[in-house]
């Protein structure tokens, strides 16, 4: 059961990858995106982070996709571009560090070996967190957020801050001394 | 159960499309877009190991990604408008500008 | 209890969602097929060319938006994960106390500055 759910999700995730790349119109591309979040927060419920699901479907699907769409029909990109010139070497490249990634997942067995097994690293785990884990899920992310990620959590909120005045800055009509196309 | 190295072995394939795509694709949003394919590359790893190691910390740093990708989304389309009004073209070819 | 059956009992939870999934694809795919056999098909010319109400068409369907509407989605984008975090503090917040008040009153703060960061540069008005 788990096991068709995952190679179900891991399927379509890698097929939708790939299309996102392989589409040469960029609303197909990014409606193929669409389709790999949905099923990025399938196989996040399969992995019990229920509100990490939620939250890929509402900020990834719901708002970031959105500025993508706006922006490809803002630029009303029609024409099909084309792809780079060394398009055999980027794809050579990424075999390459695919099969080395590959090679070094399973050479080391990470997670299955005894030497460094889940359950070693379970048990390595503070037996505080482990306590709050089973009261649910978006309140141990919570007490983990505002406890031990305290400042993370702030610099989070200073890069969002930059991120706002930034793009104001350069998207606002006439404050860089440029005209509306 | 599903062993980790699959979901390890699922966010290298997705990772590397993103790569993939930043060095073939010309178009400036399709580069953003792979991005964003490799930001999801991560956080598929954080929380496969997340669940694996029952730690809650993979999920909190998903968050950070999160913030990450939408404040780079907003820069990132906000310099291709700011791009667009001047040279009319989201081709990285032909933004060559500081190209020595 | 193994792990299969963990997650089987797990997934029991979902289970109405998936009936609210099945359903809602098996109301589309089932229209458009019924509709796809039952209706009479007669095309003529001038039956497929493109209706817009009416009158003839006389440019492309996708014309370019105003820089507007992307700043408005850039904002909402910016407030969508600004309630991303205030959810898990409100769940959590008996937990955390006043140590977590304090941080949420720091975290608001920073978003009522770009939020007046916005304001004055003209960003919300949409002239």
């Amino acid at each position: 059961m788990e096991t068709v759910a995952f190679f179900y999700f891991a399927a379509v995730i890698v097929l939708t990858a790939v299309l996102v790349v392989a589409f040469r119109n960029p609303i197909y591309s990014v409606i193929a995106l669409l389709v790999m979040f949905f099923h990025v927060a399938g196989l996040f419920v399969t992995l019990h982070a229920e509100f990490l699901a939620a939250v890929q479907i509402v900020v990834y699907a719901g708002a970031i996709l959105v500025l993508y769409l706006f922006v490809v029909m803002l630029l009303n990109l029609k024409q099909d571009d084309s792809y780079q010139r060394q398009v055999g070497w980027g794809i050579g490249l990424g075999i390459v560090g695919l099969a080395e990634m590959i090679y070094l997942v399973l050479s080391a067995q990470v997670g299955n070996s005894p030497a460094i097994g889940t359950a070693a690293l379970q048990a390595s785990a503070s037996p505080k967190v482990a306590a709050i884990v089973t009261r649910g899920n978006t309140e141990a992310i919570g007490y983990m957020l505002y406890t031990k990620y305290l400042f993370p959590f702030e610099v989070a909120s200073l890069i969002l801050l930059v991120a706002m005045i930034g793009a104001i800055l350069l998207a606002k009509k006439g404050v860089l001394g440029m005209k509306e196309p | 159960m599903v062993p980790l190295s699959y979901y390890m072995v699922l966010s290298a394939i997705v990772f590397l499309t993103g790569f993939v795509g930043v060095l073939i694709r010309r178009n400036i949003i399709i580069l953003l877009l792979s991005i964003e394919l490799m930001l999801n590359a991560t956080n598929i790893n954080f929380v496969a190991f997340s669940h694996y190691l029952n730690d809650v910390s993979g999920q909190v740093f998903v968050f950070f990604t999160l913030t990450v990708a939408a404040a780079e989304v907003a820069v990132g389309l906000a310099i291709i408008i700011a791009l667009y009004r001047g040279k009319a073209t989201v081709n990285v070819e032909d933004l060559n500008l500081m190209k020595w | 209890m193994s792990g299969t059956e963990h997650l089987l009992y797990y997934l029991s939870d979902y289970f109405p969602i998936l009936v609210f999934i099945a359903v809602a694809f098996a109301f589309g795919a089932g229209t458009l097929i019924l509709s796809h056999f039952v209706q009479p098909k007669l095309p003529d010319a001038e039956k497929l060319s493109v209706y817009e109400c009416g009158s003839e068409p006389f440019s492309d369907a996708r014309m370019p938006f105003p820089v507007r509407y992307y700043i408005i989605a850039m904002l909402f984008v910016i407030f969508d994960i600004e309630i991303l975090f205030l959810y898990p503090w409100a769940v959590a917040f008996d937990k955390i106390g006043m140590i977590g008040m304090a941080e949420m009153v720091i975290f608001i703060a920073l978003f009522v500055v770009g939020y007046i960061y916005a304001w004055k540069k003209g960003a919300l008005e949409w002239d």
